[in-house]
């Protein structure tokens, strides 16, 4: 068997001492993660493209488990000697045992590629990328004569990794990810504003299209009049009815980080004993998913090479999975759900969310779900979000939505903070609507260390959240 | 440490960016070395051992800039490189505003990477076993007294030390060193009540020296303050008024720091766009930047240009005193430069003397008689447009001078301008190891939502 990429210049039978050498004292695990990451970057400001810049990292991890422990080390160089070296300050989490075989070198493969590049960034001069960014500062401009400033910015990543461990399982994963970003200042001459939006994509150069200029400058100059009459609410609890799309943001903090099971494993997380007990209404089904193609968070493989799948966390109003890497799928007796994630080769991996979201309900329109609260806010634009595990308080950060008064959206309200309890919230979901959308702007989930992620849901409404506002 | 073949890398870098044909380049070396021992109820869970170094290069070519980097030190991978990032630089648009410091605002008085007195030689001696050692000592499980009905589920702890290096040169000769070692704890515990109610606390400490640091201390803090939440809840919405503890009171101010900034300035987005020279806030508002503090944690006698940073006023008796503009942000706003970033803020005790001094939380607690105690946040924002903020907060309601009740999923809303006019005290209790020396804050008449 042969590898299929030569970039980190190691054999397989190299690998298999790299991984002998890991287990040399006893562990019971030994994983390896080579990666080399290259990624380019440009920025229009002031409407020149006159910053910009590449950046590459290289390097590999080593990671050896005695039981739920890590012994964890990286060499930012495939040198053997180096390699070595790393290898056996991950081996002393061992201390004392003795020597374990590297299984027999076969190859993983995915069940599809989620991310075929249609052309290979490594391909793409920066000097074919400027003209996509001036032309969004152009419609921007044609759009919105009150536009002060536009600051738009371009990434794309294409990273190569190959993973083996200590079963003898090979994996080579391309990954590409390409996004657009756009904030633009706006002023009436007596307030200034400012709107954001972005899209990214595990694709090629084939991302850059019209309809992906054509959804940003749309999403920017949207609202921009509601915006500047927009007011902070009366603060208090109330029926909040949140948006199709970004909204994902509630699942995201409320759920889908107290689903990750090393927050259960150690106890901490408010649903650690809750498995198979009914937390929502029925009818309710949160997944998280690797599969969705050109996805921000998709995965072929996992960061621990386990094919990349979609996972019910809540099947019917009923917790069914957490989300598992190796250690924690090991620890609760279960196969692993391909959630073993890593911000790099510097990182070992936790159980990360992908995409998350709510598959559609049939409480009918978002508009039906509005009609139906006499006073309450809407909101549908978010910025960030938090969460506490162990208390399952969450926020979210709302950049701009409606009151509803009567059934009907009314007075623009932005800048507000909203808290709940994850719990709680999951148990105040009182509609779903049909309209399921997922998010792709570009969200990076902050949990120890940075993660691709993506969100979406249907419109829900949702009983009893704090909603910061004046007194 | 910075050694001579670092100082003959940077100095190879740069002259193979100029015989590509750039103007000009700065380099910059990042180099450091962790190890951490992490751990979960009293046993080893994680060790891990970082080797880390980076190189940042900003090409100047043709009126063209280009920003790169990479982990890749030999020779060959690197020039490599360089070709690649010079041919990129050179795609950019023109800008004429991009060039080196002037020669006179750089700094020349940071040469061995001593000058900040942050290093401590026992970092490197320390041996695996000290750390295994270091990292359980903390540990309070099986130790400590839990309160009446409490049960502790989880405690997971993180001891590690470090030494970063930090280089930096350019093509016309500057050379700019600065090294720092760091010994960390951190741990977060989780009670539970009889009822099963979770609650979490999380305490840290942070030192340059190695006898500086109290991990033990960490472990009993944050279990008084899992602890110390049981039974929050949220009061009902109003205006209180809001006292922040040391811990978490920079989060209020990283808002005007950030607008302050050129990028904010220059873009005009920025609720504090010209603010230089307004008395925009309470007279007893001072904040200044210590970058040259010997042995202050954080300190650094230069910028991200090699530009020398000086202690300066930022805001003082209410009035903005500096903007933060690099040599570009300047030239774009027509303005004198300044340095790149605020490097060690500190808010200055107010009052300073006097009846109403409040050294510490207790004694602000004191003199502010009710409200709320702000000791975490949960979440939020602040538009850096508007400075309209919204936080959630957790704390404790105090009456009479002293805490009475835990609270909890609340928020607070309003704007950084009007709330930093609302302030009117502040203690001397700023904790060194943040990177933001700011004390317990007071603020009058703050909007709390909740119940």
């Amino acid at each position: 068997m042969k590898l299929r990429s030569s970039t980190f210049g190691v054999s397989i039978e190299e690998l298999q001492a790299l991984v002998a050498e890991g287990l040399s004292c006893g562990g019971d695990w030994c994983d390896l993660f080579f990666e080399y990451s290259a990624y380019t970057s440009l920025m229009l400001r002031d409407s020149t493209v006159s910053s910009g810049g590449c950046h590459e990292d290289y390097g590999c991890g080593i990671r050896v488990l005695k039981g739920e422990k890590t012994g964890y080390a990286y060499a930012e160089s495939t040198d053997m000697a180096a390699l070595r070296k790393a290898a056996r300050s991950a081996a002393s989490i061992a201390a004392g045992g003795s020597p374990k075989a590297c299984g027999v070198a076969h190859r993983i493969e995915g069940a599809q590629n989620f991310y075929p590049v249609g052309r290979d960034w490594r391909d793409v001069e920066s000097a074919a990328v400027i003209p996509w960014l001036q032309r969004i500062e152009s419609e921007i401009r044609r759009r919105e004569s009150r536009t002060l400033k536009v600051i738009a910015s371009f990434s794309c990543d294409m990273s190569e990794v190959l993973m083996f461990n200590s079963l003898g399982e090979l994996t080579e994963d391309l990954r590409p990810m390409g996004s657009l970003a756009v904030t633009a200042i706006f002023s009436n001459g007596k307030k200034v504003i400012n709107n954001n939006a972005s899209r990214s994509y595990r694709a090629g150069a084939e991302m850059l299209s019209e309809r992906v200029v054509g959804e940003l400058v749309d999403e920017v100059v949207r609202g921009i009049d509601e915006a500047f009459e927009a007011r902070r609410p009366r603060g208090g609890k109330m029926i909040v009815v949140m948006g199709a799309g970004a909204s994902g943001i509630l699942l995201h903090e409320a759920m889908g980080h107290a689903f990750e099971a090393d927050f259960n494993r150690k106890g901490q997380s408010v649903f650690c004993e809750r498995m198979g007990q009914r937390i929502c209404r029925s009818g309710i089904n949160i997944v998280d998913d690797g599969c969705l193609p050109g996805n921000r968070g998709a995965c072929n493989f996992d960061d621990e090479g386990v094919p990349g799948q979609k996972t019910y966390m809540v099947t019917d109003g009923v917790l069914t999975s957490f989300l598992h890497d190796r250690i924690s799928a090991a620890w609760y007796g279960v196969a692993p759900t391909g959630n073993g994630r890593r911000e790099s080769f510097r990182y070992n991996p936790i159980p990360r969310m992908r995409a998350t979201y709510m598959e559609n309900g049939s409480d009918g329109s978002v508009e039906d779900l509005i009609a139906s609260v006499r006073k309450g806010i809407y909101v549908d634009r978010f910025s960030n979000g938090q969460v506490k595990i162990g208390e399952g308080d969450f926020t979210f950060f709302v950049k701009s939505g409606r009151l509803i008064e009567n059934g009907r959206l009314t007075a623009p309200v932005s800048d507000i903070n909203i808290i709940g309890n994850g719990p709680k919230a999951l148990a105040d979901i009182r509609a779903v609507a049909s309209d399921l959308k997922i998010d792709e702007s570009q969200w990076t989930c902050g949990k120890e260390q940075s993660a691709p992620v993506s969100c979406g849901i249907p419109s829900v409404l949702v009983e009893n959240l704090t909603v910061g506002g004046g007194q | 440490m910075i050694t001579a073949e670092d100082k003959a890398l940077l100095r190879w870098c740069i002259d193979t960016i100029l015989a590509q044909g750039a103007e000009a380049a700065r380099v910059t070396l990042n180099r450091s070395v962790e190890e951490l021992v992490a751990t979960l109820d009293g046993e080893v869970d994680k060790v891990t051992r970082c080797e880390d170094s980076s190189l940042s290069l900003e090409i100047f070519i043709a009126q063209r800039f280009g920003s790169f980097s990479t982990n890749r030190t030999e020779r060959e991978p690197l020039e490599r490189f360089i070709r690649k990032a010079v041919e990129m630089a050179k795609t950019m648009e023109p800008d004429p505003l991009r060039k080196l410091p002037e020669a006179g605002r750089k700094a020349g008085d940071a040469t061995t990477g001593l000058e900040a007195g942050l290093y401590d030689a026992r970092q490197e001696k320390v041996l695996p076993a000290q750390r295994v050692e270091k990292a359980l000592e903390a540990s309070v499980r099986g130790k400590a007294e839990l309160p009446e009905g409490m049960l502790l589920l989880s405690e997971e702890g993180e001891y590690s030390d470090s030494l970063n290096d930090n280089l930096v040169m350019d093509s016309e000769g500057l050379v700019c060193c600065h090294t720092e070692t760091s010994f960390d704890y951190g741990v977060e515990i989780t009670v539970a009540d009889a009822e099963g109610r979770k609650y979490s606390g999380y305490a840290w400490d942070s030192s340059s020296r190695a006898d500086a640091l109290d991990a033990p201390a960490c472990g009993r803090r944050a279990l008084e303050r899992a602890c110390a939440r049981r039974d929050s809840a949220a009061l009902p919405g109003g205006k209180y008024t809001m006292v922040v503890d040391s811990e978490v009171a920079g989060k209020l101010v990283s808002p005007l720091l950030a607008a302050l900034s050129g990028y904010s300035l220059q873009q005009g987005n920025s609720f504090l766009d010209g603010s230089l020279g307004q008395k925009l806030f309470a007279e007893g508002m001072t904040l200044v930047d210590l970058p040259r503090e010997q042995g202050l944690q954080g300190a650094k006698y230069f910028d991200s240009e090699g530009v020398a940073t000086r202690n300066a006023p930022i805001i003082e008796n209410g009035v903005v005193k500096q903007y933060f503009l690099n040599t570009y942000m300047a030239g774009k706003m027509a303005m004198a430069p300044t340095v790149e970033s605020s490097t060690k803020v500190k808010m200055m005790p107010w009052p300073q003397s006097g009846p109403e001094q409040a050294r510490d939380r207790a004694a602000l607690l004191r003199r502010c008689r009710s409200g709320i105690l702000v000791t975490d946040f949960n979440g939020g924002n602040c538009n850096p447009a508007t400075g309209d903020f919204s936080y959630g907060i957790e704390g404790f309601l105090f009456e009479d001078g002293v805490t009475v009740r835990p609270v909890d999923g609340m928020l607070i809303t309003g704007n950084m301008k009007t709330l930093w006019q609302q302030f009117f005290a502040a203690a001397d209790d700023a904790r060194l190891c943040l990177s933001k020396l700011i004390p317990t804050l007071a603020f009058n008449s703050v909007d709390f939502s909740g119940e």
